[in-house]
């Protein structure tokens, strides 16, 4: 059970969690980080497909091995029930009646076909909030269609101007845009948790990962406001956009600078050429915007950048006020001095890995008589359950289920 | 009680909360946005004398050549206009529903109109470094002592502490640093080519809009208010969840992936007929792989031994995607996507701003609404990025604030401030509609 000893802003919220794969767990793992009771019902025997996915530990597959599944579902407590079966159902009910919430992202109308529908929660609960994931929404033309991140951030995101000019467009890495829409469905829960505490009266929640992608201002709002405003549409930018804009080659690798018509008088006060800026094609933001400039200054630039580390040029960008920052890689990042001293990175126990590093969390409560604010009251994260490991306490402790109960229930191949 | 500009009837949940909104460039004000859509009242503080580049605009007075340079950050018709603050579209697309009122916070009578502004108000979004928010006094210890059941949310790129605690960068910066950028980039070319797109930053405005309402929950459990630090770049890393994971469990590092999958094959872009167009196709599984071959025309592919199972496909992907490539050139993306759809196989139109905005699945959901800014024009607007059964089609109802808009509605009618000290304000550079000359 929790070990809790912080007051969490969630801990008085019980979340039945009915999701899979990548967004929804992404939502309620956020839900749990910041103090919820999640419950996760997970299929009987092969329990969420994401324990079936990479990256496994050593690379050896099986159902406690998936990193994916671990990094997804920690401060949660894993339920295995049958949700075909009748008596499953009616516990999945029973469950949502002491719930404020239920999240689920089974494609659009499976929720109804298993009845278990915004109508029959409602019923068990009229104080329920149920959050719906799906890639495009539950109405609409595209609302059987099935969807990758690749396919959503196409559809959805900045794709088309991601990348090179000459080359095709990029995708963003890994699962990000089921993540963000995980991210906004716990948005979308706490506010509404909010509205049914005003007004007592439940509510339902439909997320498209498609429309969550298309509003998300990671350039793709602001290009299609662009769009609107002067009817450009955006491609891929060419290499160096405008003037000493880039990643450029360095001692160690590369690192990132945004440049500008704007930004310029910094970067050439960073490798020392003052004397530019006495030049009429450099003294007024006017002359900077010049496209000719582009590759004049990069051969002042690239000679400079090539003789510093990417460490030593983090340094000087700050010292200069330069907007800039280093390629890393994930290696790098574990490693980096300020998330180390931060001490971001949460070591987390498993059965299977022992100790091993997870992302901490998005964001930390401060101790309210903190002095100077400066002290964080975060608890430590429990780690992804074991298929099942809940199932007897939450039947026994959440529904007052006696031992003979369950042992029925399981006989009877619903748990 | 304070007004939130709701035409319609339905109360929206966070009707009655006021917030003090320093937020710059995109990530903190896509934050206040989300509050502001849901019924807070969100105020823009604002400085004649100082402006915080990328917000209103990259600069106050951006020279022609520049707007025509970076036509992608758009102005109506690249025209900045007389009052280039009040016509960028980025600002008036996040600013509306917003209020905005001016002040300089460098001067002692500044500070004192903050002052009685935030004992009113319920907290305070930013997204600074530390020390320009300390150049303004506006730090946890100032917050809590003047209203200390203030929700104070400070979403600096790395943190308030540590060595990197004024580091100043955006979105593409802080996740270069992170390790997106070179995760992303092409297999084939160097990382120079590398993307820089700002995901982070909708995480970081979704993650602060939370934050506060966890903040406000908070401060009912424990009688107070309270501090959340949101460093933008911890707030992101948790998108990289799958690769931190293989790295700490087996000390693999993921680099140049650009379309690729970790397993899955085909997955990819491909080219289609017309202008920059493109079309991705995902199959994860066998179904859809001869699903694929057969709308493909290409039966015998399925029985292909280059191509016969993931792992083969994985390893021959290279020969894959030219073959798949080659009968897409052929078609549109928008008959491919439907196409594939039809059998149940993974696609999408890799759509651009026009495609999007004339998307018949986003209209059909009313994703779009219509607003009028009295300086920059009609256009369409997002709606809330979720659906919400009690309150749907909420979002746009008041245009972007002018500078300075609300000065006269938030100075007298909720500050009780007179005519005579209004007018003092005003004459004294506090408040007005346009920036100091001084200011680029």
């Amino acid at each position: 059970m929790t070990e809790q000893t912080t007051i969490m802003p969630l801990d008085d919220v019980r979340v039945l969690d009915l999701t899979h794969l990548a967004a929804g767990p992404f939502c309620t793992r956020i839900l749990g980080d910041y103090g919820a009771d999640v419950i996760k019902i997970e299929r009987r025997e092969t329990g969420d497909p994401s324990r079936g996915l990479p990256p496994f530990y050593k690379d050896e597959p099986g159902t406690e091995r998936s990193g994916l599944f671990m990094f997804l579902n920690t401060n949660k407590r894993s339920v295995t029930l049958d949700l075909k079966s009748d008596r499953g159902r009616e516990l999945v009910l029973e469950l949502a009646r002491d719930a404020d919430v239920v999240v689920e992202s089974f494609a659009p109308g499976t929720m109804d076909a298993l009845g278990l529908g915004y109508v029959a929660l409602k019923a068990a609960n009229p104080r329920l909030v149920l959050t719906s994931i799906s890639n495009y929404g539950k109405t609409g033309p595209y609302r059987d269609y099935l969807g990758m991140d690749i396919n959503l951030y196409g559809m959805g995101g900045n794709m088309i101007g991601a990348g090179d000019f000459d080359h095709e467009p990029v995708k963003t890495a890994g699962r990000m845009v089921n993540y963000h829409a995980g991210y906004v469905a716990a948005l979308a829960t706490s506010l509404s948790l909010t509205s049914v505490e005003l007004d007592g009266q439940s509510e339902q929640l439909d997320i498209s990962v498609f429309e969550t992608a298309t509003h998300s201002i990671d350039g793709r709002l602001g290009r299609l406001m662009g769009y609107e405003h002067n009817g450009h549409l955006s491609s891929r930018p060419t290499r160096a956009a405008a003037v000493a804009s880039g990643a450029h080659p360095c001692k160690d690798g590369y690192f990132l600078i945004t440049g500008g018509a704007r930004f310029l008088p910094n970067i050439i006060r960073m490798i020392g050429m003052e004397e530019l800026l006495g030049k009429p094609e450099y003294a007024t933001p006017a002359a900077r915007a010049n496209p000719d400039l582009i590759d004049e200054f990069l051969a002042h630039l690239i000679p400079w950048t090539l003789d510093r580390t990417k460490a030593e040029l983090r340094v000087e960008a700050e010292k200069h006020g330069v907007l800039g920052g280093p390629l890393n890689t994930i290696e790098d990042l574990l490693n980096d001095e300020s998330f180390v001293a931060r001490e971001y990175f949460q070591e987390i126990d498993h059965p299977t890995t022992g100790p091993v590093k997870y992302p901490g969390y998005h964001f930390v409560l401060h101790r309210p008589d903190g002095e100077d604010g400066a002290e964080i009251s975060m608890p430590k994260r429990r780690r992804a359950p074991l298929l099942g490991e809940h199932t007897d306490e939450v039947l026994s402790g959440a529904l007052g289920l006696s031992v003979g109960e369950i042992e029925r229930l399981r006989a009877d191949r619903v748990i | 009680m304070t007004t939130n500009g709701s035409s319609g009837t339905q109360k929206l949940p966070l009707e009655g909360l006021r917030i003090l909104d320093f937020t710059v460039v995109w990530a903190g004000p896509y934050s206040t946005m989300q509050l502001a859509d849901w019924g807070a009242e969100v105020i823009r503080i604002e400085s004649l004398q100082h402006f915080a580049s990328t917000t209103r605009g990259v600069m106050a007075r951006p020279p022609v050549e520049m707007v025509r340079a970076q036509s992608w950050l758009g102005y109506p018709d690249d025209d900045a206009g007389e009052r280039p603050w009040n016509r960028y579209s980025v600002f008036n697309h996040h600013g509306r529903n917003k209020r905005a009122i001016t002040v300089d916070m460098t001067r002692p009578e500044g500070q004192e109109v903050f002052d009685k502004l935030l004992r009113i108000s319920d907290g305070v979004i930013e997204n600074n470094v530390p020390v320009s928010m300390e150049r303004l006094d506006v730090t946890w210890e100032r917050v809590s002592a003047v209203n200390p059941n203030a929700v104070m949310i400070r979403m600096p790129a790395f943190g308030l502490t540590g060595s990197y605690q004024n580091y100043r960068t955006w979105g593409n910066h802080m996740e270069a640093l992170s390790g997106h950028p070179l995760i992303r980039t092409y297999p084939d070319l160097t990382p120079e080519y590398a993307p820089q797109g700002v995901p982070a930053d909708a995480a970081s405005g979704i993650g602060a809009a939370f934050a506060f309402l966890l903040g406000l929950r908070q401060r009912r459990k424990i009688g107070k208010g309270v501090l959340i630090e949101a460093a933008t770049a911890e707030n992101f890393v948790p998108l990289l969840g799958d690769f931190v994971m293989d790295y700490t469990m087996n000390g693999r590092v993921w680099t140049q992936m650009g379309n690729d999958h970790w397993y899955l094959a085909p997955h990819n872009v491909y080219r289609c007929q017309g202008q920059d167009a493109w079309v991705t196709i995902a199959v994860e599984n066998e179904d859809q792989w001869v699903e694929l071959c057969r709308v493909m025309r290409m039966e015998s592919l399925a029985g292909d031994t280059r191509f016969v199972d993931m792992e083969s496909r994985h390893a021959n992907r290279i020969e894959l995607d030219s073959i798949i490539g080659e009968w897409t050139t052929n078609h549109q993306a928008h008959w491919v996507m439907n196409r594939l759809q039809q059998v149940k196989v993974p696609s999408g139109v890799v759509m651009n701003e026009k495609e999007a905005l004339e998307d018949k699945h986003l209209h059909e959901r009313g994703f779009w609404h219509p607003l009028t800014h009295p300086e920059a024009g009609t256009y369409q607007y997002v709606n809330t990025p979720w659906k919400a059964s009690k309150t749907p089609n909420i979002a746009p109802r008041r245009h972007a604030p002018r500078l300075g808009e609300d000065n006269e509605y938030i100075y007298k009618e909720v500050l009780g401030f007179s005519e005579d000290e209004y007018r003092q304000f005003e004459e004294t550079g506090h408040i007005g509609m346009d920036y100091d000359p001084s200011v680029p």
